[in-house]
């Protein structure tokens, strides 16, 4: 946690490296440079080629951004973009997630891990982009504000959870406890906000919205489902383990552009009319094939000595599984169902398949069919992906952190 | 068969009561007979030392007394409760038995207090007041009360195997089982976890230890048993083992080990 560790000063100085540390930067800087890039005469065209190579990207991407593109596609489409048919009365409802989600990124970071310099960078720039693109238009100001506050909550959440003790007890127990019971209650709670209540109708949930919702839900109904299938799979009861196994090996066995059209044609009967419904169905069911494989990994990598001394202490299968086993194997696939749930969050956009549901990839498809924008494509889907990528960092990054805070109890 | 040692003069095993009784007991892996007609009989406060090659089907044997591995013939009866196919005498059983494993087998997820509390509030349903107290108790007991907030990981071996056996007392157990408790340990760390062993039987403890420390099997055990290929070959007082062991197997075993 700590980015220094507290170490034996006399470990740390050793003389030569000290005295190579004292010389100037600009020395220093010559002398790595020499033995890392410039260290034989292969290595330096190589490096020659490559500098060359990157200033052309630099130079193309920088010349595309500020001259070449038309970024008004983007901000003039900004509502189109990212709620699409959601009633702009209740653009409040959307506010609110978004605070409630920051809060909790804050209180996740201050509990299990701590904000670095990098984090921070990457909070100014992801927030320098954020305004960039709400700073248009009538609303301009307001939504600005909503969104530094919004930024305020996640540093607020930050700094009361990273004062707390980090030492086990029953404080840090406490505290756990309540904002993992709150990670749980956060998706149930923003679709209250965002449907209950007067909000929206489903069926209104669109652009990056509509992929902020599918994904959460796909990848939280699949380790519903997960959890039990590999343990079914594992199971010595033939036709338990034997059904588990065909679900999976089906599920897997289709792509789920596939699957989405069993959801569009099929599933209508079973299931009835909200497409919304029918998609969530489909990512949780393909999600939880791919998780309970994971899990079923980390099962059989766990010592076997583990559910021995939970059943020597007295535990009954089940304790043993709930208490011993499982928390111990879902900390181990932690990494694959991370890798399973970005990817589930790249494939919402196929859900576009699915008209009419209208995710940020299908309503950037509508922005540039309007006359005045055809010309945009590029600067649509750059912005696409942009927008993608920044969140699947964000995933991809919270959870190495808090992976790595977790790894307190490894053997 | 058993006789008072020199060791521990004031105890009189001879009116206790049958514990442990184990008759023809067999264990089959597949084709592979692990244990071939065993039968003992151990007292209460007894402290039964078990020796034997590897492979010889010692830890086959203390497994079947808690039920990780099921006989596949013969009887085991554990303080007057059968070991069946019944439930509720499998939880009866498991919690009068202790077992303490060569690996240790904490649950690295949970801090040493919780490792040592999570059988008393799961299975005895005590709260969690007492469990903590009773817990720290037993911390200090096997020496170690300052560790208890921290994870298995953060202790050296000894330390972590004190905690194994913390937990298993926890239960309040009857009888202990010891699987090569020092096997896993640097010498440095060996004597700790004996010592430890070594209070446990003076408290009267029933206790079955699997090891290779002839020291402690000399000072601390009532009775010595020798297995070979799933077989007792062997049973006698420490004098009886090493002034004047009978079998050749037992000789030739000793002759390697001393
Ligand atoms: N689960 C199992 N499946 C198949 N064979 C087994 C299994 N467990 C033990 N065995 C076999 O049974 C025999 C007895 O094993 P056991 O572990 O009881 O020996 P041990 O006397 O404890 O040896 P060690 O001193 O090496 O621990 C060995 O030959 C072993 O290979
Ligand atoms: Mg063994």
């Amino acid at each position: 946690m700590v980015d220094m560790p507290a170490q034996n000063p006399q470990r740390i100085v050793l003389p030569p490296h000290r005295e190579r540390a004292r010389r100037p930067r600009i020395v220093r800087f010559r002398e790595w440079a020499r033995r890392n890039l410039f260290n034989s005469r292969a290595g330096t065209a190589l490096t020659i080629i490559t500098a060359a190579i990157l200033a052309l990207i630099v130079y193309g991407v920088v010349y595309f951004v500020f001259v070449d593109a038309n970024w008004r596609v983007i901000t003039e489409n900004r509502w189109l973009l990212f709620a699409g048919g959601y009633p702009m009365d209740q653009e409040w409802r959307l506010w609110f997630s978004v605070m409630f989600v920051f809060l909790l990124i804050g209180l996740t970071y201050g509990t299990w891990a701590s904000l670095g310099r990098r984090d921070h960078l990457f909070i100014v720039l992801a927030s320098g982009f954020a305004i960039l693109l709400l700073a248009h238009g009538g609303a301009a100001i307001w939504s600005t504000i909503w969104y530094l506050i919004a930024v305020g909550l996640l540093y607020a959440g930050y700094a009361i959870m990273i004062r707390m003790p980090r030492e086990a007890g029953p404080g840090r127990t406490l505290q756990q406890r309540s904002v993992a019971g709150l990670l749980i209650a956060a998706l149930p709670i923003i679709l209250i906000v965002l449907l209950a209540f007067g909000g929206a109708r489903p069926r209104e949930l669109e652009g990056f919205v509509l992929n902020l919702v599918l994904a959460p839900v796909g990848i939280a109904g699949g380790l519903v489902i997960a959890i039990p299938l590999a343990l079914g799979r594992a199971s010595r009861m033939r036709a338990i383990s034997w059904t588990c196994t065909t679900y999976i090996e089906v599920v897997r066995g289709a792509p789920l552009l596939g699957w989405l059209f069993v959801a569009l044609f099929i599933l209508d009967d079973v299931i009835g009319g909200e497409l919304i419904v029918r998609a969530m169905v489909v990512l949780a069911v393909f999600t939880a094939a791919y998780m309970a494989e994971y899990i079923r990994g980390a099962l059989q990598a766990l010592p076997g000595g583990q559910s021995e001394a939970a059943h020597a202490v007295g535990l009954n299968q089940f304790q043993s599984m709930q208490l011993i086993v499982m928390p111990q194997a879902l900390r181990i696939s932690i990494p694959p169902m991370v890798g399973q749930a970005i990817s589930i969050w790249k494939d919402t956009t196929l859900v576009t398949v699915i008209l009419p549901l209208r995710e940020l990839k299908g309503n950037a498809d509508s922005a540039i069919a309007q006359f005045e924008f055809t010309p945009d494509r590029i600067e649509a889907y750059v912005f696409v992906a942009v927008v993608f990528w920044v969140v699947a960092f964000i995933m991809s990054r919270i959870s190495q952190r808090v992976e790595g805070s977790l790894g307190i109890g490894e053997r | 068969m058993t006789t008072e040692t020199e060791a521990t003069p004031t105890r009189d095993l001879e009116s206790m009561e049958d514990i442990i009784i184990a008759e023809n007991v067999d264990k089959w892996f597949g084709d592979f007979q692990a244990l071939d007609n065993i039968s003992m009989r151990i007292k209460e406060h007894e402290i039964v030392v078990v020796l034997g090659p590897s492979g010889s089907g010692k830890s086959t044997f203390i497994r079947c007394l808690n039920r990780l591995e099921e006989h596949d013939a013969g009887r085991i009866v554990i303080d007057g409760i059968e070991m069946n196919d019944d439930v509720r005498n499998l939880n009866a059983i498991r919690s009068e038995v202790g077992m303490v494993f060569q690996q240790f087998n904490l649950f690295p997820h949970l801090s040493v207090m919780n490792n040592i509390t999570l059988g008393p509030r799961k299975v005895r349903r005590m709260p969690k007041l007492d469990a903590d107290a009773l817990a720290m108790q037993l911390l200090e007991r096997v020496g170690i009360p300052e560790q208890a907030e921290k994870y298995p990981a953060q202790l050296s071996g000894g330390q972590q195997q004190r905690v194994a056996i913390a937990r298993a007392l926890a239960m309040q157990p009857k009888i202990m089982l010891f699987d090569e408790p020092t096997s896993a340990l640097d010498p440095e760390m060996i004597k700790e976890v004996l010592d430890v062993m070594q209070e446990l039987a003076r408290s009267g403890m029933t206790m079955i230890v699997v090891t290779h420390e002839m020291g402690f099997a000399r000072e601390v055990a009532d009775r010595l048993i020798f297995f070979d290929e799933g077989s007792l070959v062997e049973e006698g007082t420490p004098q009886h083992f090493f002034e004047n062991p009978q079998e050749d197997r037992t000789k030739l075993f000793l002759s390697q080990i001393l």
